[in-house]
């Protein structure tokens, strides 16, 4: 064994807590003594005969309950619409745009619900590729907390009502010379735009100010300084070498992360004879879902970041002969060198990102990118990016305004600055109308006088221009579930715009300003219905150029924040959850953080020898203090953080996002402060107290299901790899008494050929690619709404019974391995010991999906007492719940933990009031998979309903299923393509191509289970 | 069948869908009742209203025969001639000339003495064919005859044992009175018990053997509902539209061949012959009303009023959530026929569900029937490998590829 990976702190501290885990899977401890015992039996109040009469009751309302079957009612359409047969989905291409995320997607619908959201291959952006927030949007639109008619004054009303009076509102505003304030988000869509130039038109004080909770004003403004265009650049991951990335969590959440994992993955991957792959190197404080990717990743507190760029920018500057700026100094001096010097080697294919929002330190980056040559290459300023357009300094003078009581009439489209931003709060309550266009009565909507609910987008007519002449289109999926009016609009309304609907706006726009950009159609109708059915049009996209840099680099250098002395808050943004606009979908708040796996929660993170010298233990309540900014929250213990540094994620602590969101967590935005005109996410200058409040219980699926003490993955450097490709993926020899041999040569069975065993069909795999993987949950998310995995809550997360069909295994490495022990003057025994200790404070961090691997020698087959999970003839192993009684022997002993419990019946349990519970909820249910009861084994079924579809559509047109055209819900919502899915007897399939590379391996291997699911050894590109 | 499939399937008139069917009725003797059906029903009814043309009621009084035979052979023809009746008729009925039919002398005579007969009854026709209906789609007692033939035999072994006991007694006495010997004390109750203890033991061991094997059947037929035949909203006849009119089943049920559901379908698809056929033979316009009601047709206006009111079926077929069941493998991939699992539909007049839909049912049919693997692409090499390992002339059913593991219907 080269290397010891350990699962979390835990596994490392071997806490009696962890021990207790790791030793029962089902740690409930069963009272069977002292219910039996002969004093509880005297004691109890119920005698043996009540027993047998409750027995006797309770068997023959049971029969009697079971011999009258219910009268079940077919109704068909009055009208069949045409393109809907029951039982067949139809797909249709729309957009995901939030403000944040933007996606071009595919949505599933079922007799006319939306119940899956699927990535559109067509697009140039997101080329198929989907995250967690965008495969759980559909949750979104069966929320029973969306507003189902408007709201006047906080009581329903109609819209004729609210209509007339808001009209009557701002137009008296405008007469008394008073502005209209629109704060809205940043905003991709054209005709949205034009509703917005439209209502300006109409009410001429109205001004429009971009507010975004987490800002990309610094990018904006830095591109304004270097270059003289206020615009967000549009990047190529894929085409960079070399990636270094300040601070970026350009996988996660940074511009347009679905965009950019699926370049990072094209980059990364190790496939159909590619040999190179891109370096990535991070420097950060926290350690995001991006820098647990990188090859090298370097640790520099929050306040230092900016001395970072400043080091690197005069190492590069030293290599291109350019002059010096002033810089702090930082952890990361050391490095730059070695940094700009690989960067300069890959000059015209690197590329250089930070995730500051301060200006000036965009400048700096932008500065060395142009040394690099990056621009025309890995950067195009000539396509430009629309999805993140706040303006911070228009928000700030918004304010003011409404402070001096020159503000007549606000309207919040997607934003709740209630929630984000305590000072914008204060400032509403002097404005004399109150406009909200959330689809809730959220923070802001109900300190609002008039609440015009919005759709959902699933429910939406829209368009989207995330890029310079890339156009995508939103369509409805669904008739309006309430009462509700799109939220452009409303403004259309109110602006007195005669149109019929939006569909007609957005038609119309299309038709005077897009149509014209094409010259394949002839008619605007052919056009338009093309657009539609793709889901998106690309016109011509403007070629990227180099650009010249203006920016003035020492004016800029002498504005970046000073390294502070003391410790420093980092406010992020977690995959799931975000910026906390999607707070109130189960899912998400189930999905585990790829990095801590905790869920339902945020939390101070603190490197765990910081805590030792803040005194604190993992769960004790802290309170950080930044200027007058006090908050508290429990400790979390996060190895490879920076020293001194405390890291927190914002959109949790929601308090109006409905009954899954309320209360999780706490409100971290009020940290957020404004430096250099940008708000900043980091806060310097913080003191921490330990409280003598009752410890907090963070719920993780971390500590749970452990594969300790063996090889589970498997790693190498790329150097390695380029001289040996099975480097890294030896197969491990068992000793036995005929010698040392393979595990496939010890077998239980008979190893001669079995009619039963062989596949004459289909023999269908998995491959994953941890090279790909980014850890970043979208397969998980997905998992559950195609599989309708139920949601559990925290309490039930707490005691090890998450439901997910897969989970993302996240393994820190240590630094010590067996070779380099004797170096270090190790004993065996202290060797281990020393193993299990974190010999260094920034491990490596690796992801590895893991779902029910389809053994075929499969070692829960063989210990069902009723044969409720057996083999099919095609490789999959199968789980018929109905014939399950619930031993749970399969799970125990299950060596990959994959099988869930259905400890009670979460569909119709009030103790778990998520998406199953209520009737608005249970419409995402997919209608091929059946919903499980209490008391029965569940595990990964390898989607077999998308199987038998896919077969079935194969056997109906007469012909074999092509390679690629059946994908499991994990494999499609990939982004980088990380998961294969495929036959095997398919001589030309793609996870064949995969299963031969050297890379492969099977996950615990030495046990000879035989399992369909492979794995690919991860390569690092590093020395 | 498939003749009739692929002609169904390209109707582009209901008058054209009527002829098929005509076509391929072999008629010995001229049927007035059958020609009628088949060939007038599109455009007329026995009764007073119109639908396309007037209705026929007596309309053997209105015309006399010979004009009818020309009327009825070329209209056109007729109406040209300058014949004033035909003139008359051609005006009256918006000038739309009815089109001419090439039947013999015979067979016009034939519907005309039908519409004769069915004129003189239309009215009683009507009121006892209702009665008729409530009396068949009442609660019928489902017995299988075999409780009563137990009951009877257990009666009679009851019987016979107190024939031969009082032969028995009475030879006794005979003998007791032969010999002079004191009368025996009469037993009762525990003593009676404490005599016949073999016979009590017979007794409660068949009592148990029965009710262990009627238990048992009764269990097993928990949520088993073979025979169910509930009413439904709308007394749809499946021998008539089916066994009468040859109407393909998935001309209604379009989705057997495409999806897993076999679609119940939209009164619209009545809609398609129902605008003409506004009467049904038993029931008048009642129950076809129901149809107009849902999709809101005015009749009169001949039009849809918008006002619609969607049919609630009782669901007859209900397999549970657990299982997986799909119409288009069984239809188009596995060439099952309808009836297989459905039973004779078309002689049904209530559907009811004729199949247990037992697990036990499908795994059963799932051994026996072959898998038509010839002539589709998909089970081509399959069938290659099949064809090696069980030999040439091998039965391939469905449990060979597999049709029985878990996987294929619970997921």
């Amino acid at each position: 064994m080269e290397k010891r990976y350990w699962k979390g702190v835990e596994e490392l501290n071997n806490t009696p807590e962890f021990t207790r885990l790791r030793d029962n899977e089902f740690f409930e401890h069963l009272p069977v003594d002292e219910v039996l015992n002969k004093k509880a039996a005297s004691d109890s109040s119920t005698t043996r005969r009540d027993f047998l009469k409750f027995l006797g009751f309770s068997v023959a309302a049971a029969s009697l309950a079971a011999c009258d079957a219910p009268v079940k009612k077919a109704i068909p359409y009055v009208s069949k619409p045409e393109e809907i047969t029951l039982g067949i989905p139809n797909y249709y291409a729309s957009s995901y745009y939030d403000g944040t995320d933007y996606c071009s997607v595919l949505v599933k619908t079922r007799e006319g619900r939306p119940i899956k959201i699927e990535g559109n291959d067509l697009s140039g952006v997101t080329k198929g590729g989907t995250n967690a927030r965008v495969q759980g949007s559909v949750l979104s639109l069966y929320d029973s907390a969306r507003l189902t008619s408007p709201l006047k004054g906080g009581q329903k009303s109609d819209w004729k009502t609210v209509d007339a009076d808001i009209i009557a509102k701002l137009t008296a505003a405008v007469s008394a010379g008073k502005k209209i304030a629109i704060v809205a988000s940043s905003n991709a869509s054209p005709s949205a735009k034009k509703a917005i130039a439209d209502f300006s038109a109409k009410y001429t004080t109205a001004t429009l100010a971009t507010y975004d909770a987490v800002s990309y004003n610094g990018v904006v403004k830095g591109n304004e300084m270097s270059f003289g265009k206020a615009i967000v650049p549009s990047y190529s991951f894929d085409k960079a070498e070399i990636i270094v990335s300040f601070a970026a969590d350009f996988l996660s959440n940074w511009i347009s992360p679905i965009e950019f994992a699926v370049q990072y993955g094209v980059g990364r991957k190790l496939r159909n004879g590619k040999r190179t792959m891109s370096r990535h190197i991070q420097v950060e404080s926290t350690l995001s879902l991006t820098g647990s990717n990188a090859d090298s990743r370097y640790k520099v507190k929050p306040s230092e970041l900016s001395s970072a760029v400043a080091a690197l920018y005069n190492k590069v500057a030293a290599l291109a002969g350019g002059t010096s700026i002033s810089a702090g100094s930082s952890s990361f001096d050391k490095a730059a060198d070695k940094v700009a010097h690989e960067l300069w080697a890959a000059k015209g294919k690197a590329l250089v990102v930070s995730g500051s929002n301060d200006p000036n330190e965009q400048v700096l980056v932008n500065a060395i990118n142009n040394m690099l040559g990056s621009y025309g290459n890995t950067i195009s300023l000539d396509s430009t990016c629309n999805l993140r357009s706040s303006n911070d300094g228009a928000v700030v003078e918004l304010m003011q305004a409404m402070n001096a009581g020159q503000v007549g009439a606000v309207i919040f489209w997607n934003t709740n600055p209630v929630y984000t931003m305590p000072s914008m709060s204060e400032a509403i309550a002097k404005v004399g109308t109150k406009i909200s266009l959330s689809d809730r009565n959220d923070e802001t909507a109900s300190k609002c006088d008039y609440v015009c609910p919005d759709h959902h987008y699933l429910e939406s007519w829209g368009d989207v221009e995330p890029y310079t002449n890339r156009y995508s289109l939103m369509q409805p999926t669904i008739r309006p579930l309430f009462n509700t009016r799109q939220a452009a609009e409303s403004l259309l309304k109110w602006a007195g715009v005669q149109v019929v609907d939006y569909y007609t706006y957005v038609r119309a726009n299309w038709e005077a300003n897009i149509y014209p950009k094409q010259s394949g159609m002839t008619s605007f109708e052919a056009f338009w219905t093309k657009s539609l059915q793709d889901g998106v049009f690309a016109a011509t996209i403007p070629a990227s150029t180099p650009a010249t840099f203006v920016g003035n680099v020492a004016d800029a250098a002498s504005k970046l924040m000073k390294p502070s002395a003391g410790a420093d808050v980092v406010l992020y943004e977690k995959t799931g959850i975000a910026n906390g606009n999607q707070a109130n979908n189960p899912w998400l708040q189930e999905l585990p953080d790829p990095i801590s796996k905790v869920c339902w929660d945020n939390y101070f993170a603190i490197l765990p020898a910081y805590a030792e010298k803040l005194k604190v233990v993992q769960g004790n309540v802290i309170e950080v203090k930044v200027g007058n900014t006090a908050i508290k929250g429990p400790v979390f213990l996060q190895p490879a953080m920076a020293d001194n540094t405390i890291a927190v994620a914002v959109g949790y602590g929601r308090t109006a996002a409905g009954k899954a969101g309320n209360g999780v967590g706490f409100n971290a935005y009020p940290f957020v402060t404004l430096s250099n005109g940008s708000l900043s996410m980091i806060a310097a200058n913080a003191t921490v107290t330990k409280t003598v409040e009752d410890d907090h219980t963070l719920a993780a699926t971390q500590t749970h299901h452990t594969m300790m003490g063996r090889e589970i993955v498997k790693e190498t450097t790329l150097s390695k790899w380029l001289r040996d490709s099975k480097s890294g993926n030896e197969q491990e020899l068992i000793d036995s008494p005929y010698g040392k041999k393979k595990p496939e040569e010890l077998d239980l069975w008979a190893t001669t050929e079995k009619p039963g065993f062989d596949r004459p069909n289909h023999s269908w795999g998995l491959g994953i690619d941890l090279n790909a993987c980014i850890g970043c949950g979208s397969c998980v998310v997905a998992c559950n709404a195609e599989n309708n995995v139920p949601v559990v809550g925290k309490d039930e997360i707490g005691r090890a019974r998450e439901m997910h069909w897969i989970r993302i295994d996240r393994y820190y490495s240590s630094d010590t391995t067996k070779e380099n022990a004797g170096e270090k003057g190790l004993g065996k025994l202290s060797m281990y010991g020393e193993m299990e200790k974190p010999g260094s404070d920034n491990p490596e961090v690796f992801f590895q999906p893991v779902m029910c691997q389809h053994c075929n020698h499969a070692p829960c087959e063989t210990v069902c007492p009723v044969a409720a999970t057996t083999h099919s003839s095609e490789g999959l192993n199968m789980m018929a719940y109905n014939r399950c009684v619930g031993t749970r022997y399969c799970a125990n002993n299950c060596p990959y933990k994959v099988r869930r419990f259905n400890w009670f019946k979460y569909s119709d349990n009030d103790q778990f009031p998520y998406n199953m519970q209520d009737n608005l909820g249970k419409m995402v249910l997919n209608p091929d998979v059946v919903v499980r009861s209490r008391g029965v084994m569940e595990k990964c079924s390898m989607c077999v309903q998308r199987i038998q579809y896919g077969k079935l559509e194969s056997k109906k047109a007469g012909r074999r299923p092509k390679d690629g055209e059946i994908k499991t819900a994990c494999a499609q919502a990939c982004p980088t393509n990380a998961i294969v899915f495929g036959d095997f007897n398919d001589k030309n399939s793609e996870v064949n191509n995969l299963f031969k590379d050297p890379r492969s391996y099977h996950l615990l291997a030495e046990l000879n289970v035989q399992p369909s699911v492979f794995y690919q050894t991860k390569v690092r590109n590093k020395n | 069948m498939s003749r009739y499939i692929s002609r169904y399937l390209t109707i582009t008139s209901f008058a054209l869908f009527l002829n098929v069917i005509s076509l391929s009725q072999v008629v010995a003797q001229p049927d007035g009742g059958a020609i009628f059906k088949a060939n007038c029903t599109s455009c007329h009814v026995v009764g007073d209203n119109k639908v396309v043309g007037p209705g026929l009621k007596n309309v053997h009084q209105r015309h006399n025969e010979e004009w009818l035979l020309k009327w009825i052979k070329n209209s056109s023809a007729l109406i040209k001639s300058g014949d004033a009746e035909a003139v008359k008729v051609y005006e009256e009925n918006n000038k739309t000339a009815m089109p001419a039919f090439n039947l013999s002398t015979d067979e016009i005579k034939s519907v005309i003495a039908y519409i004769k007969t069915e004129s003189e009854k239309a009215p009683a026709a009507a009121a006892s064919g209702t009665n008729d209906v409530n009396a068949s789609s009442g609660e019928e007692s489902q017995e299988d005859g075999s409780p009563i033939v137990l009951l009877l035999v257990t009666l009679g072994f009851i019987a016979l044992y107190f024939i031969l006991n009082s032969a028995k007694k009475g030879l006794e006495r005979v003998v007791r009175q032969r010999e002079g010997l004191p009368e025996p004390p009469i037993y009762k109750g525990k003593a009676w018990v404490r005599e016949h203890k073999k016979l009590i033991a017979v007794i409660v061991i068949f009592l148990l053997v029965v009710g262990s094997v009627k238990g048992w059947y009764a269990l097993k037929g928990i949520g088993v509902q073979e025979g169910y035949q509930p009413d439904q909203p709308i007394k749809f006849s499946h021998a008539l539209h089916v066994g009468q009119n040859k109407i393909d089943c998935r001309y209604c049920h379009s989705g057997a061949e495409k999806s897993k559901n076999a679609n119940i379908p939209s009164p619209m698809v009545c809609m398609n012959c129902h605008k003409y056929v506004q009467e049904g033979p038993k029931y008048g316009t009642e129950e076809i009303g129901k149809i107009y009601k849902a999709v809101g047709w005015d009749k009169k206006k001949q039009a849809y009023t918008g006002k619609t009111k969607a049919i609630q079926w009782v669901r007859i077929h209900n397999l549970p959530d657990l299982a997986y069941f799909n119409h288009a493998q069984h239809v188009k991939v596995g060439q099952v026929t309808c009836q297989t699992c459905h039973g004779e539909v078309e002689k049904m007049e209530v559907m009811k569900q004729a199949s247990p839909l037992t697990m036990g049912w499908c795994i059963n049919c799932h051994r026996q029937t072959e898998v038509k693997m010839n002539g589709n692409g998909y089970y081509k090499e399959l069938h290659e490998k099949l064809k090696k390992q069980h030999g040439p002339d091998a039965k391939l059913t469905v449990d060979k590829i597999g049709g029985l593991e878990c996987a294929r219907c619970h997921y």
